[in-house]
């Protein structure tokens, strides 16, 4: 509280100062730094800017954007000239902004971390454009599957093993919807784009394919990983073994459904064994890495990464990466676990897991083989709700053209990219 | 400028005050205002969209010029057909379903009694919620697993399992529809029932001393009399229709599989999903050619007297 006063104090004298030198260019000053983030992140953001400005003089101002608007409130704002200091965004966007020579380069300043080693290494890849590093982790997140243990003891099925591949997950599904009563056995969220890389495309990871070539500016849909993972689908959707809010869910009952303990098998997010523990402590669930239709596992390595935006003054840029130090010491980091689930550093298991749920680390351990798509046309490809990727989808798994689908996403993801490569 | 207030003040002498004429700089102040507004919020957003469409302008990068190539690829763009296609057929729809539920409202409600006003005010009352809310709401109670309808039809017993109008294109048209009329029919009523007080009840009393029915009071004095208002009401619904977008951007999100993509929701797509800023300039001007096209037939109708037709 002494603290408090002393630095209200203070920032008083600073502003009766900075009012008797207006008309000198040079005072010293807090300097305030301007941080847009989307809104899912906004709270913890907001929480570590607190814990910082409360023991520094300067000043981070977090502004809250909603998630779909960044991109093009983002964009607005660089091309009027007026951009915020720095953003905390969707990982995947980086390549996009990277390009648009929107983004300040910090590539030495990264290197030069002590921790640059436990920097996730698919957030370190997307802020990464033509060898020069534009952003580091804030808050990271990977994608996992849940499952509900008291359904798979029902159904004859050893809770303590986890599918060990989608076939498996087919097989198990179909058991736990043979239960009868209202219970399906698999739940994915069909009708969203975001919500579908996230949990659909690590999958086709686990067989060691890929939907886009490396340096994203080739379709590679069509390939037998991709296959082999609609036809598990679609056995399971036949079987009536898939929850039928799946089709058209856009996640808003996801968490619900699992939770009433009417679903075997969710496909979800490392953030679920906090939710869960916290709002239904009652559910009995394990967590695991999402396999490969035939074995394997792989993760989508989401989140948020923070990144300065190009032009951005000296004294600004020295209080923002002041601020990442800040957050990456490993008490910040243990905040940021208890918060959201996962550090931004994959070197403190022990420190940030110790008081918390040990399924946690499922999470954590799959994230330095979590990928990421590298694209520099996210919202077109794949969160569009009317974009190929969604529709390839829908069209694959719950229509009757698999085929007619399949060439069709590939054709559209040819012409957007042949549009959209920078 | 001088000659025509000279003009003016001569005239003025010559008719010796008699019909004092405004001076022309104080209308010119009235004026203001609304030319700012109109300026501002209308024609320098126009020519600029105008502009905008004659180049390659992405959301971030440099813009490139390139003459006619956006309006070259909107031709043969088949997404923007379809959704033309689209907007056309729900516009016919919707415009009949609102006519069909306003018109007898219009009728029920346009009676001297207290409890008329309770329920003008009743069916007027969804017209005040903004569309992206009531959309949003509408989503919430068409939802399978918690939303109100779903509920209740299963609680009557009328179906077995939740309905999911959204996943096939002719119930999600048709929720939608439905969703429209309830926001929007209270306001044409509203429109309508200005035109049907507007009929002198004595031509009434005399069509029904001449000894005329109920049917032909209505198709010979009410529905002729009430053309204006009529016609009124059919430009603003079909203008309306023509420009949704709230009602299929959140309920349907222009599933299933991109089949209720309406105009307007194309144009959002192409500017902020493709970050196409230019080529989305280019839809919109077509968009706005294809309404003033529309709205200027209808009122060439409107137009017309009714004697003369």
């Amino acid at each position: 509280m002494a603290l408090k006063k002393g630095t209200a104090m203070h920032k008083y004298k600073l502003m009766i100062s900075a009012l008797s030198l207006l008309t000198s260019a040079t005072f010293a000053n807090a300097t305030d730094v301007n941080l847009w983030v989307r809104t899912s992140s906004g709270a913890v953001l907001q929480a570590l800017a607190e814990r910082y400005n409360a023991s520094h003089p300067d000043k981070i101002v977090v502004t809250q954007i909603t998630a779909e608007q960044m991109v093009p409130k983002l964009g607005a704002a660089i091309a009027g000239g007026a951009p915020p200091d720095g953003a905390v965004l969707d990982l995947i966007y980086l390549p996009t902004f990277a390009a648009a020579e929107g983004l300040e380069d910090i590539s030495d300043w990264v290197k030069s971390r002590p921790e640059a080693a436990a920097m996730s290494p698919s957030h370190i890849r997307l802020a990464t454009y033509d060898g020069k590093i534009y952003g580091v982790p804030a808050l990271p997140d990977a994608s996992i599957i849940a499952y509900n243990t008291d359904l798979f003891e029902k159904a004859g099925l050893d809770p303590a093993k986890a599918p060990a591949s989608l076939e498996e997950i087919a097989e198990d599904a179909k058991k736990i919807a043979a239960l009868g009563d209202g219970t399906y056995g698999f739940y994915f969220v069909a009708n969203s784009g975001s919500w579908l890389i996230y949990d659909f495309l690590p999958h086709i990871w686990a067989a060691d394919a890929d939907i886009l070539s490396e340096d994203g500016r080739t379709a590679t849909v069509d390939t037998p990983a991709l296959r082999d993972t609609i036809a598990a689908y679609r056995d399971m959707w036949k079987a009536g073994a898939i929850h039928p809010t799946s089709r058209s869910g856009n996640g808003n009952n996801a968490l619900e459904a699992f939770a009433s303990g009417k679903v075997g098998i969710l496909m979800t997010g490392s953030y679920i064994v906090n939710l869960l523990t916290s709002k239904f402590p009652d559910v009995k669930f394990q967590v695991a890495p999402i396999p490969g239709p035939k074995g394997g596992v792989s993760s989508f390595a989401g989140g948020d990464t923070l990144a300065l935006m190009k032009g951005i003054d000296e004294e600004k840029k020295r209080v923002a990466l002041d601020f990442i130090d800040f957050y990456m010491k490993p008490d910040e980091q243990v905040f940021i676990t208890q918060e959201s689930g996962m550090p931004s550093r994959t070197d403190l298991a022990k420190e940030a897991y110790t008081k918390f749920d040990q399924r946690n680390l499922v999470a954590y351990d799959v994230l330095s083989k979590a990928r990421t798509p590298y694209t520099f046309s996210s919202d077109e490809l794949f969160v569009a709700r009317t974009g190929p990727f969604v529709n390839l989808i829908q069209g694959a798994i719950f229509g009757d053209e698999v085929d007619g689908s399949i060439s069709k996403a590939q054709e559209d993801f040819t012409r957007i990219l042949e549009r959209t490569n920078p | 400028m001088a000659s025509i207030i000279q003009g003016a003040n001569t005239r003025t002498d010559a008719v010796q005050m008699n019909e004092a004429e405004p001076k022309g700089w104080l209308g010119l102040i009235f004026m203001l205002p609304s030319i700012a507004f109109i300026t501002g919020l209308f024609i320098i957003p126009l020519i600029m969209t105008v502009w905008m469409s004659f180049y390659n302008w992405p959301l971030l990068g440099r813009a490139k010029f390139i003459g006619f190539a956006n309006y070259i690829e909107l031709l043969g763009d088949s997404q923007l057909w379809h959704s033309l296609g689209f907007t056309l057929l729900y516009t016919v729809l919707v415009t009949a379903a609102i006519m069909i539920v306003a018109f007898p409202l219009a009728m029920l409600v346009d009676r001297p009694l207290r409890l008329a006003g309770f329920f003008r005010t009743i069916y007027f009352m969804p017209v005040v919620i903004g569309f992206g809310a009531a959309s949003t709401l509408w989503m919430w109670l068409l939802n399978p697993d918690s939303g109100v309808f779903a509920q209740l039809l299963l609680g009557s017993g009328l179906v077995d399992s939740a309905p999911r109008p959204l996943e096939s294109f002719w119930p999600a048209l048709a929720v939608i529809i439905l969703m429209v009329v309830w926001k929007t029919a209270g306001f044409t009523m509203v429109i309508l029932l200005t035109g049907l007080q507007g009929i002198p009840a004595d031509l009434i009393e005399a069509a029904k001393i001449d000894g005329a029915g109920v049917w032909s009071r209505f198709r010979r004095i009410t529905l002729p009399l009430m053309r204006n208002s009529l016609l009124l009401a059919l430009v603003l619904n079909v203008t309306s229709s023509m420009l949704a977008f709230d009602q299929f951007f959140i309920i349907t999100q222009g599933g299933p599989e991109n089949s209720t993509i309406s105009a307007v929701f194309s144009i959002y797509l192409a500017s902020f999903s493709s970050y196409r800023l230019g080529y989305g300039s280019a839809m919109s001007f077509a968009l706005l050619v294809v309404l003033v096209a529309i709205s200027s037939i209808q009122l060439t109708f409107m137009r017309q007297r009714p004697e003369e037709s």
